[in-house]
């Protein structure tokens, strides 16, 4: 076990603490009518979002980007355990749901052989959530091609500056 | 910032202003852009004036689209869509609550 915790890559992982309930963490993640409300970066819409949310099961989402293109992603489901984790590939489709490299969006994205995205729901027993995301990326890929990570950091902690400076106001 | 810079070339002193921070903080964001390749940086007199580079706008999109920057801002958007779905059900709760407590008052009705 411990050879092969060794052996495997570091993967992309982006986790968050919300100060709601497990089972309302788990509501917005797996209903497609709030899934709509937040799928996609900032400035995106999900003006698409069709779920068949169960094993063998697949989602179809797209996200529309400020200048209008929209990105097609496909989900399927490998493993539900309600309200604690769902195992899942995530893929860039079509409008149709067919599957297509990430090339086809201009897109890098350096998948590991056979992992999967894995979210997690941790109750942390004070009303909050922790959220983890385990994606199916090396680390170094995801540095690489989010080239900007150091510059990330900073626009991030700006944006939070700012925000802050707009609720004082 | 990109978005300022997305109406036209702006100096240095013109971007610190919207943003009520130190201009050494701006600086500090404006060389992490031109080091990306995304602004460049010209002397124009005293003043540094900053222009997008178009062709570093695509770029932009695929940044956006990058794993962590997905899903990070996503959970930004998620952590508003779980706070109103926790204050909707804490009334829902409130309505239902308050309507039993009515029932139990009057057994009658």
């Amino acid at each position: 076990m411990t050879e092969n915790a060794v052996q495997e890559v570091e993967r992309m992982v982006v986790t968050r603490v919300f100060d709601a309930p497990r089972e309302v963490v788990w509501k917005a993640w797996t209903d497609p009518r709030y899934v709509m409300q937040w799928w996609g970066p900032k400035g995106f819409t999900a003006p698409v979002c069709r779920m068949d949310f169960r094993v063998g099961g697949k989602s179809l989402c797209c996200m529309k980007a400020p200048d209008g293109q929209e990105f097609w992603n496909g989900i399927e489901y490998h493993e539900i355990v309600p309200h604690e984790k769902i195992v899942s590939s995530m893929y860039f489709a079509d409008a149709q749901g067919n599957k297509v490299e990430p090339e086809h969006y201009g897109i890098e994205h350096e998948a590991i052989e056979g992992t999967y995205d894995v979210t997690l729901f941790e109750d942390l027993g004070n009303g909050q959530t922790r959220l983890t995301q385990i994606g199916n990326e090396p680390m170094q890929s995801a540095k690489e091609s989010g080239q900007l990570e150091g510059c990330n950091q900073i626009l991030d902690k700006l944006a939070a500056v700012i925000a802050g400076l707009v609720e004082a106001k | 910032m990109i978005e300022r810079l997305s109406h036209g070339p702006a100096s240095v002193r013109g971007l610190t202003e919207p943003f009520a921070l130190s201009q050494q903080m701006i600086s500090k964001h404006i060389a992490c852009l031109v080091r990306a390749r995304i602004v460049t940086k010209t002397k124009r007199g005293r003043e540094s004036v900053c222009t997008l580079r178009p062709e570093a706008i695509k770029k932009v999109s695929d940044w956006a689209t990058s794993y962590r920057r997905f899903w990070e801002e996503s959970f930004d958007k998620l952590d508003v869509v779980v706070n109103e779905m926790k204050m909707a059900e804490a009334n829902n709760d409130r309505k239902r609550g308050s309507r039993s407590g009515t029932d139990g008052r009057h057994p009658s009705l």
